[in-house]
């Protein structure tokens, strides 16, 4: 036990001394969280700010209510329309409205190609009730649209944060075993340590506890700062999710000690834990909505252990629902993983180099 | 001039024999020149997404003239238009005999849990609501309120797919509304105000996505290759002592410089090509490169990225630290330039990033340049910033680079 507590202390002192995975585990996922949330905050609802002309003369001008109800967060009124299109130009306004009694004539910028979809959906919306308020009615199709998804799941950006984590743990988790342990190989402390009475799983396990402490606090400080800068809400059920979290690191580092079992650099290793990491972020819907994906990428994206982490993540953070069952066995996968894994590598990562 | 192309060639060899760099300088691009053509490209593309909804009618009691009719055009929605397209919805209602209550609870759960995007709920008396507001009569005694009787649309916010999918059944009752009051004799579908749409400054409509796209894939590409290529190629021939062996040679620090420098625009033209080609003949680009002004875009893109990559090696006293320093820069210069999103809405102090960012000058140069945007910079800054940064970090890895572990 003091051998194991000696390990502890060590593998904490070799992280805490790395500045590089300090950097990565503890100030990476803050950075991300930062640039993603005022990059990507709104994507799924852009500000609109129209820029409106109204010739109408007989006609009645368009009611604001009407544009307000309709989508729009501020109207700007110009008087030709040589000024309307240099503002859409110039992104001044977001998209243009001339109204002159007979056409809705909407403008928009023809490279915003990632935006104009929000625009012109609240343009249609714009244009229906202008239609009837012509003809002096008010629709008779009364529709009501309510959210039935959890509380916290009301913007992309709530989602994108315990994708984040995920990452963040699947990162630690693949980096921590194949990086370190091809380092401690090719520097050959392994071997030194090895003809110690200590056995190879002893190692693993003051690797995983260490890992397990830092990942924790990681994921906290990215969770907090998030619902301190962004103002997220979050409805976080704590054994649900530390459960998860641990259990996630555990079985991510067993796949990272996969890799460190057949490749021998540590360059080597951290190059292909980060193409791995890659790969699995742009296809486990971290950033981006997996709904959009082809099929044939969504059924992909099914096999891989970062899309089910987010998953679970999202509902332990209360964003997202699913099956109670469908967690737990998340959870319980990772955890058998680890467990398979651990002890049967071990045997073969943590063993003398060959000379 | 041969040590030099030696050098060149050495180098080209390295980088292509090396696994790890063919995945970052091509497969990755690629791979995201793929990924982010599926994901935009098919937003606003309705024919292109199918939308998992749901339709219950609790309206039996009436004669079903006007819940008949959303059900009429939530059907015809949901067949395909032409076999090679799905149609807009895939559309589940009870099957006859099923307990109602029980099937809209599943679905509700379902839209909770993502594999639904929307259910429509048409309340009983929805008809008769229609009726009294299409001829103004009596509320009888028994009548519901009215909020009870109105169209309900089951979603969830924070999915994107499901708030895409409200946004259109929106749009198709909008319709239905219009054809309900036609044939109340109420809306007099030839006064209908026409919508007219125009693309300021562009004849051809709005610029396609690939289009918009490919030239930041580009640009990336030819960024990362600058940002690890570059130190990676120095730090670790430097580490394992093999420039050491070169100095015992009569090549030139210099010499060899314009020797890995002809070989780095070697391997970007080499990289540009297969983008290029992938997005042009597999994915319909139309936005052409062959202009003098984009080839001088491109190379002092090239050029840009490259004295980047010297100043992190002159920065970095191991290979692993400066291949660390590239990683924490890659994200930000990337994400932060709007290669690929917006940055028009971003706080003053994330700005302040985008504005010394020279990834931000270049791609909005190029692409202004290609006629896929507008541009926001002016052309001398989109030359400045870039030239700046190379003087700066040419001048810094000038006074800083180690060639040699020892020295």
């Amino acid at each position: 036990m003091t051998a194991f507590r000696a390990l502890l202390r060590t593998e904490a002192a070799i992280l805490l001394r790395d500045k590089a995975t300090v950097f990565f585990t503890f100030l990476f996922p803050f950075i991300f969280i930062v640039i993603f949330g005022f990059l990507m905050g709104n994507v799924d609802r852009p500000t609109a700010r129209l820029g409106l002309i109204e010739t109408t003369g007989s006609a009645p001008p368009v009611p604001r209510d009407l544009l307000e109800s309709s989508g729009v967060d501020e109207v700007r009124d110009y008087e030709a329309t040589e000024t309307l299109w240099t503002a859409v130009r110039n992104r001044t306004v977001d998209f243009g409205l001339i109204w002159n009694g007979e056409t809705l004539e909407f403008l928009y910028h023809p490279s915003r190609v990632q935006e104009n979809y929000a625009f012109q959906q609240i343009a249609s919306g714009i244009s229906d009730a202008v239609n009837l308020r012509v003809q002096g009615l008010e629709p008779v199709l009364p529709v009501v649209r309510r959210h039935v998804g959890t509380e916290a799941s009301t913007r992309w950006f709530n989602q994108m944060v315990p994708g984040i984590i995920a990452f963040s743990i699947l990162a630690s988790g693949l980096f921590a075993v194949s990086g370190h342990l091809t380092a401690m190989k090719e520097r050959r402390t392994l071997d030194r340590l090895l003809v110690t009475p200590m056995p190879p799983v002893a190692l693993l396990a003051a690797m995983a506890v260490v890992r397990l402490v830092v990942v924790y606090l990681s994921t906290l400080i990215t969770l907090f700062a998030s619902i301190a800068i962004f103002d997220l809400a979050f409805s976080i059920d704590w054994l649900a999710y530390t459960l998860l979290v641990g259990c996630a690191t555990l079985g991510m580092m067993g796949l990272g000690t996969v890799i460190a079992l057949i490749v021998r650099r540590p360059s080597s290793a951290g190059n292909v834990a980060n193409v791995l990491a890659m790969v699995m972020m742009f296809l486990s819907g971290i950033y981006f909505p997996i709904e959009f994906m082809p099929r044939f990428l969504r059924t992909l994206s099914l096999a891989l252990p970062l899309r089910h982490l987010a998953d679970g993540m999202r509902f332990a953070t209360g964003v997202n629902d699913m099956s109670p069952v469908r967690f737990w066995l998340i959870v319980l996968a990772f955890l058998t993983g680890a467990l398979i894994l651990f002890p049967v590598l071990a045997r073969y990562v943590v063993r003398p180099q060959r000379t | 001039m041969s040590d030099i192309l030696l050098i060149a060639r050495n180098h080209l060899l390295i980088a292509l024999r090396e696994r790890i760099t063919l995945f970052w300088f091509l497969i990755f691009p690629v791979f995201l020149l793929i990924i982010l053509f599926f994901i935009f490209g098919q937003i606003g593309q309705e024919k292109e997404i199918s939308f998992d909804i749901t339709l219950v009618n609790l309206d039996s009691e009436g004669a079903g003239a006007f819940s008949g009719i959303v059900e009429t055009v939530f059907d015809g929605l949901a067949r395909a238009q032409s076999s090679d397209k799905e149609a807009l919805f895939r559309l589940r209602k009870p099957e006859p005999g099923e307990n109602v209550d029980a099937f809209l609870e599943s679905e509700l759960l379902a839209v909770r849990r993502g594999r639904r995007t929307a259910v429509i709920l048409i309340p009983e008396g929805f008809d008769r609501r229609i009726e009294s507001q299409l001829v103004p009569t009596p509320a009888p005694s028994d009548s519901h309120p009215e909020s009870e009787l109105a169209l309900m649309i089951y979603f969830s916010e924070g999915t994107a797919t499901s708030g895409m999918a409200v946004s259109i059944i929106g749009q198709v009752l909008a319709g239905v509304d219009r054809e309900i009051l036609s044939r109340g004799g109420r809306f007099d579908p030839a006064a209908a105000i026409p919508a007219k749409t125009t693309w300021v400054g562009s004849e051809s409509g709005q610029t396609a996505y690939i289009d918009f796209l490919l030239p930041g894939i580009i640009l990336m590409g030819l960024f990362t290759n600058g940002l690890f290529g570059v130190p990676g190629a120095i730090l670790f021939s430097r580490d394992q002592r093999v420039l050491r062996r070169y100095w015992v040679t009569p090549l030139t620090v210099p010499r060899f410089l314009a020797g890995m420098s002809i070989g780095h625009i070697a391997l970007s033209a080499l990289q540009f090509g297969i983008l290029f080609s992938i997005g042009r003949f597999a994915l319909g680009a139309t936005v052409s490169f062959a202009s003098p002004v984009a080839v001088l875009l491109l190379l002092l893109a090239t050029a840009t990225f490259m004295a980047f990559g010297f100043l992190i090696a002159s920065v970095s006293k191991t290979a692993n630290s400066g291949m660390a320093i590239a990683n924490i820069l890659n994200m930000p210069m990337m994400f932060l330039s709007g290669l690929f999103f917006p940055i028009a809405g971003l706080p003053a102090f994330v700005k302040a990033i985008v504005f010394v960012n020279p990834v931000s000058y270049l791609a909005d140069g190029l692409r202004s340049h290609l006629g896929v945007d507008s541009g926001i910079f002016p052309t001398a800054l989109v030359l400045a910033v870039p030239l700046a940064w190379i003087a700066l970090s040419s001048g810094v890895a000038a006074w800083r680079l180690r060639w040699d572990v020892g020295r």
